[in-house]
């Protein structure tokens, strides 16, 4: 299914929204700092943080795949997904200081991350996911140009009907090879807001889990 | 393709990273930390002004506003957070050490502030949010476990008991609470026990609705009782444990047999009801309730509700019913059971006659005629003399036969007598033998009763035992050999009627000849005394020892039927010729030559082959002599001693010899074969020279000691041998060839 990996996001953000209500409606918002506040905080940052490394990883491992690329971008969702979700519980809706500017930063890099993945399964690719290159579709352009120019004027019918394949190739071909070129640059542009700002949330997350440990249980 | 770094690892990445770590850095030290503050700090204050001095300078949490290390001790400083709680809030820190007030009682330190204070929920905050799910309420004296979750359906918070005083949480009123829950039920419970709740409650429900009464089980009536009826006035729980168990210490005023029955109420009642009070007649009285006894109404034995005092003897109660009129004494159990009157079981064995078999199910009146009871007769006689079939005759002691089952069970032990029935006499009726004379002088020899019916007449004498047996009559066994005529072999088996032709066994001859007929074979010649050829296992064949005649019987004769010899010319034993030629035919291919003395070549163990022993005489048998007929030699009877041994006496030279070979035969032939000659004595010359293959009379023409060569060879006629006799080349020619 085409957004199944959209469908399993959904179904435990619901999960996890009944449960989070189940709870609220007992004892009250959880606050950030308590037992289930803080599984959430750690579960949450654990999965965005293996959304981001595991996925990297698999998308320069090239020479010994593990599993299709398709299905570690599935995984690098539903996981970019469920994870800030649980983050975002852990807040207990309060958005105050640097751990408020890092709620922001996360919305930012997962909102991005919905833009990317659209611009990104733009991009064409063989049946494992590998990305093909322009100048692989400028090679097969190239050579039925030569067939085509060999007999410009056919005479039979046979030679005719194959002289018009090759150009109806040829301009499929040449809509490709210009896709791809505006593809590869909103990809490339979309990766310098996405990552670096990623980066930046990453800093802040961790010293935002540097100052917890600090005040709350170094000195508590 | 060329490897992309990592993502992170790009310039991009790295720098923002680094933009970002430097920015958070800056934010930290404009801020002076508070960037990481999860929320604003409580502005609540002591309502009590006189303590704002004391606590470290500053009315309240929130005018600490930025300083974090106020509470948040540097690490190097080596302090805990706590550490800094109580170095503000000396007062806890002095009931802490002193065990003195709240903070004292709840064993409260520096390192459990945690526990019920907080900080960072905002300026409008208390400071104190303790979780009554956590608080350890029971370090109080009283645990909440009955006011919160789950056995509390409305949890009650701390301001729901301690609602007048919330900052000293004096010891709140349970009462005025309850009531607002259950009004009546409180009026009751603290009319009972008194309004000093705490006395026996814990707040864990110990003593609440769920306890369970297992020191004393509310069984019956007590279940519905009121506490107050037993509890009234304990307003503690050692008073309630002390209330007394025993019925009596509540029911004596109660007790309408006035202590009669002693104050052990519970050995007849039961919480369940006074009334239907189970008395147990075994145990707790001397007279246990058993048959009709156990159901009778207690009012039957205890008249006038007399309960004690009364006799446990049977008559003390039923003397006045006894339709014995006392004939049979006051121990009515001695027959009777308490099932029922008429159920009387008298143990007829203590009057010395056991009622046994058909005895014990006769009614009593059968013996006990008009309630007669003492000096009943107990012999047979007594009561069934009337019955007596053998008219007297076999006496009257009954029991000797018949025994109590029924008197056609006759068991008379006949073997203990002298005469034991056995066979068909078992069978037999006692009347067939007793009926002439009483069992005792009753005769015990055979013909004393069977006399009449002897077939013998007397012949066979009066000790028919001798061969008949109890079986039977027919049933005969003879011992044969107790008579002079033993049975052997055949006889065993033969019928006695085949000898014994009418019924006097005792004069039956004993002789073969008595019963066994000479046969036809046999003539004038047999002496009459069968035994001397035939035996008793069978007629035939004979068995006549041979040997004690003068002709003893060897090999072929043994097996040849004895009127092979003794029926020629007519049958005769005696005298009989025993020469062979008597029975034997002299044979066609003896001629007559040889005599009648056959067993001088034959034996009697076969006719053929004869076996003269030729090598006893002067003329061994060799080669061809061997298989020849003895008549081809032998011609007549006569000529077996003293035949020429030369071989001319049988063989006629032949016509081929010349004379001058002479007679000496072995010269040149053998036993083994006439021809061909071989000569055997020396002879230097060979005999196969040229021409002459080995005939005599090539070279030897008159002699056999003198020869020629003239036949073949003329001297005349050979260089240098003119004028040479022919009849000596030999010693110049040794082999015939060539000159020497």
């Amino acid at each position: 299914m085409r957004y199944s990996e959209l469908l399993i996001s959904l179904a435990l953000v619901v999960a996890i929204t009944a449960g989070y209500f189940a709870m609220t409606a007992s004892v009250g918002v959880p606050a950030a700092s308590s037992l289930i506040g803080h599984l959430m905080g750690v579960v949450g940052f654990t999965l965005m943080l293996l959304t981001e490394t595991l996925y990297s990883l698999r998308k320069r491992a090239m020479r010994r795949p593990r599993g299709s690329m398709r299905a570690w971008l599935r995984a690098h969702i539903v996981m970019g997904i469920v994870g800030p979700y649980l983050v975002l519980l852990h807040t207990a809706w309060t958005f105050q200081g640097l751990a408020g500017v890092l709620t922001l930063l996360m919305l930012v890099v997962v909102g991005s991350g919905f833009i990317g993945r659209y611009i990104y399964t733009a991009v064409p690719r063989t049946a494992d996911g590998a990305v093909i290159e322009a100048q692989e579709l400028t090679e097969q352009l190239t050579a039925l140009r030569e067939a085509d120019a060999a007999d410009p004027n056919p005479t039979t019918d046979a030679a005719r009907r194959e002289h018009r394949s090759i150009e109806g190739r040829i301009r499929k071909l040449e809509r490709q090879l210009t896709a791809l070129r505006w593809q590869r640059r909103a990809l490339a542009t979309w990766h310098t807001v996405h990552i670096p700002i990623g980066m930046a949330m990453f800093v802040v997350a961790f010293t935002h889990i540097a100052a917890t440990l600090y005040y709350a249980t170094l000195l508590r | 393709m060329k490897t992309r770094p990592l993502g992170c690892m790009t310039f991009s990445a790295l720098f923002f990273a680094a933009i970002s770590a430097a920015v958070v850095a800056l934010a930290i030290a404009l801020s002076g930390g508070s960037i990481f503050s999860p929320g604003g700090l409580s502005g609540w204050t002591q309502p009590d002004s006189a303590k704002l001095v004391s606590t470290g300078g500053v009315n309240s949490h929130a005018e600490l506003a930025g300083r974090c290390d106020a509470c948040h001790a540097p690490i190097w400083s080596g302090q805990k957070m706590g550490d800094r709680c109580v170095a503000c809030h000396a007062d806890v820190a002095q009931q802490s050490a002193t065990g003195a007030g709240l903070h004292g009682k709840l064993d409260a330190n520096a390192a459990t502030c945690l526990r019920c204070h907080t900080e960072h929920h905002g300026p409008d905050a208390s400071t104190t949010l303790a979780d009554p799910m956590v608080f350890p309420h029971d370090q109080t004296g009283f645990a909440l476990t009955a006011h919160l979750r789950p056995a509390a359906k409305d949890p009650v918070g701390c301001r729901g008991c301690h609602t007048t005083s919330p900052s000293s949480y004096k010891a709140p009123d349970c009462v005025s609470c309850h009531t607002k829950l259950d009004a009546a039920k409180m009026a009751t419970h603290t009319d009972t026990y008194g309004a000093a709740c705490r006395n026996c409650h814990d707040g864990k429900d110990t003593y609440g609705h769920t306890f369970a009464h297992t020191t004393y089980a509310l069984t019956g009536k007590h279940a519905g009782a009121a506490c107050a009826s037993c509890h009234k006035g304990s307003t503690t729980i050692a008073a309630l444990r002390a209330t007394s168990t025993t019925c009596a210490t509540c029911h004596a005023k109660d007790d309408i047999h006035q202590g009669r029955l002693g104050q052990t109420c519970g050995s007849c009642h039961t919480p369940a009801s006074w009334t239907g009070a189970t008395l147990d007649h075994a145990t707790q009285t001397t007279f246990a309730l058993a048959g009709k006894h156990a159901t009778a109404a207690c009012e039957t034995c205890h008249v006038n509700r007399q309960w004690t005092g009364l006799g446990t003897t049977c008559a003390s109660c039923h003397a006045k019913d006894d339709p014995h009129q006392g004939k049979f004494g006051s121990d009515c159990a001695s027959c009777h059971n308490p099932a029922d009157w008429k159920d009387a079981k008298f143990d007829h064995g203590t009057t010395g006659f056991s009622l046994t078999q058909a005895h014990a199910t006769v009614s009593c009146d059968k013996c006990h005629a008009n309630n007669h009871f003492a000096g009943t007769p107990t012999n047979c006689a007594g009561c069934h003399a009337s019955q007596d079939k053998h008219n007297g005759v076999l006496g009257t002691s009954c029991e000797g036969c018949h025994k109590p089952t029924k008197w056609s069970d006759n068991g008379f032990n006949h073997s203990a007598v002298a005469f034991k029935l056995v066979g068909a006499h078992a069978g037999v009726t006692c009347e067939k033998c007793h009926a002439k004379a009483p069992p005792a002088s009753t005769t015990t020899t055979c013909v004393g009763c069977h006399a009449a019916q002897d077939v013998h007449k007397g012949s066979m004498g009066s000790v028919c035992e001798t061969c008949h047996k109890p079986t039977a009559w027919l049933d005969v066994t003879v011992d044969h050999n107790a008579f002079p005529f033993k049975l052997t072999g055949a006889h065993a088996s033969v019928a006695c009627s085949s000898c014994h032709k009418d019924s006097s066994p005792k004069n039956t001859p004993t002789a073969c000849a008595s019963c066994h007929a000479k046969p036809v074979t046999h003539d004038s010649n047999f002496a009459g005394v069968c035994s001397s050829c035939h035996t008793t296992k069978a007629w035939t064949p004979a068995k006549f020892d041979h040997a004690t005649t003068s002709y003893k019987l060897t090999g072929a004769h043994m097996a040849v039927v004895c009127l092979k010899c003794h029926a020629k010319p007519t049958v005769t034993f005696a005298g009989a010729p025993s020469i062979c030629a008597s029975c034997h035919q002299k044979p066609a291919n003896h001629t007559g030559a040889m005599g009648t003395n056959c067993s001088q070549c034959h034996t009697t163990k076969a006719w053929s082959p004869s076996t003269f022993n030729h090598s006893n005489t002067t003329f061994k048998l060799t080669g061809a002599h061997t298989s020849l007929l003895c008549t081809k030699c032998h011609k007549s009877s006569t000529t077996f001693a003293g035949l020429p041994t030369a071989c001319a006496g049988c063989h006629n030279s032949p016509s081929s010899h010349p004379s001058f070979y002479g007679t000496t035969c072995t010269l040149c032939h053998t036993t083994s074969a006439w021809t061909p000659p071989r000569y055997a004595g020396s002879h230097t010359f060979p005999m196969t020279h040229r021409g002459a293959g080995s005939v005599c009379t090539k070279c030897h023409t008159t002699t056999l000691s003198a020869y020629t060569c003239a036949k073949c060879h003329d001297p005349s006629t050979i260089e240098g041998h003119s004028g040479r006799s022919s009849s000596n080349c030999a010693s110049c020619h040794p082999t015939g060839s060539g000159g020497g």
